[in-house]
């Protein structure tokens, strides 16, 4: 789920940090730069590990702040096709289910992917939301909203940012977990260890 | 920016929530004044925090590691297993590749050294526990009820 990616950045620390010790202005500005964004093909920035080297404070022309060349450790979020993971439910409508992970929220879980046979009922709290039952031998397994349910990744993609985005759609995405639920083992966390109680 | 190497190695559940709470993020009101960006707060407190990494030492994880190694595992389904810590043959069945062919019965094993090397996270504690008070009550809620009369009474005395 968490790696460990090196990477280089070379950018400017504005004059103002002069006053503080070198590497933890620059770690403040990489913090500024890089934490809570998404770098395609490599996943979500959660934190600055450290710092291997920072090379360079030249001063370019006509430009008020030096530019470094800074190589460092960043942990990311970027789970690999086939890792179990467990999520909480954030939103569900006929096409699926959508989960979070408290700092992520876009998984998505495709209708064709949950445990089947599936349907869905109208939630009669909100409009246009429902709730997914899977049928199990005319037994009704309901995904609620307390319980930690656990998908399996099935792909991460990056989707190129739009030149120009519709009006009134879903604010872009940078990177989207499509995740599965059509396996034994998998759901709200409940199904399973009822299951086992009652076995 | 360049990126020098995609994947230096992976970390697990426990090394980030470590490392995290190392750079000062605790639920203390006093955290603005930590080094912490939002972002790395949100990882730690709302997700972290429920999983099971949050009372697994690394003592825990290396006598782990130390165990499955004669099962033979994929580092990425050991990795899966520390992060999970699945307690049933059901839920490793997804997380081990081929689980029937390479393991048949020996699962069973496997699901008792996981039980017993690493702590139940802390939600499991607490729904055991309400589970457990929910039995009683709805076992002897007469007896209950009564108690609780008895202890108002108690109380109107003192």
């Amino acid at each position: 789920m968490f790696n460990l990616s090196r990477l280089e950045h070379t950018f400017r620390v504005p004059p103002d940090l002069l006053s503080r010790p070198i590497a933890e202005a620059i770690k403040g500005e990489l913090e500024k730069l890089f934490l809570d964004k998404v770098i395609p093909n490599l996943g979500l920035c959660i934190s600055v590990y450290d710092i291997r080297s920072i090379e360079g404070g030249f001063i370019l022309p006509s430009e008020g702040a030096a530019t470094y060349t800074v190589v460092f450790t960043m942990i990311m979020f970027r789970p690999f096709v086939g890792e179990i993971i467990g999520a909480k439910l954030k939103d569900s409508d006929a096409n699926g289910l959508r989960l979070s992970l408290g700092f992520f929220y876009d998984i998505y879980v495709p209708a064709n992917l949950l445990p089947q046979p599936s349907r869905h009922e109208p939630d009669p709290r909100k409009r246009g939301r429902v709730t997914w039952i899977w049928d199990y031998d005319g037994q009704d397994f309901v995904i609620d909203w307390q319980d930690e349910i656990r998908f399996q990744v099935r792909s991460v993609s990056y989707p190129p940012i739009p030149i120009e985005q519709p009006k009134e759609s879903k604010p872009f995405a940078p990177m989207v977990i499509t995740g599965s639920l059509d396996f034994d083992g998998s759901g709200p966390v409940s199904w399973w260890t009822d299951a086992v109680q009652v076995e | 920016m360049k990126i020098l190497e995609a994947s230096v190695g992976p970390l697990t559940n426990l090394e980030v929530f470590n490392f995290l709470k190392s750079k000062g993020a605790s639920k203390d009101p006093t955290r603005v004044l930590a080094d912490v960006a939002p972002s790395e707060y949100k990882v730690v407190y709302d997700y972290l925090v429920e999983t099971a990494a949050c009372n697994q030492t690394r003592e825990n994880i290396n006598e782990f590691l130390e165990k499955s190694k004669r099962y033979d595992l994929a580092k990425a389904e050991v990795l899966n297993i520390i992060n999970i810590r699945p307690t049933t043959p059901v839920e490793i069945y997804s997380m081990i590749e081929q689980c029937d062919d390479r393991f048949g019965d020996t699962v069973e094993e496997l699901v008792e050294i996981v039980a017993e090397v690493l702590p139940p996270p802390p939600t499991e504690i607490a729904s055991d526990e309400g589970i457990n008070e929910a039995n009683l009550k709805t076992g002897n809620k007469e007896n209950n009820d009564k108690e609780q009369v008895n202890e108002g009474k108690e109380k109107a005395a003192e």
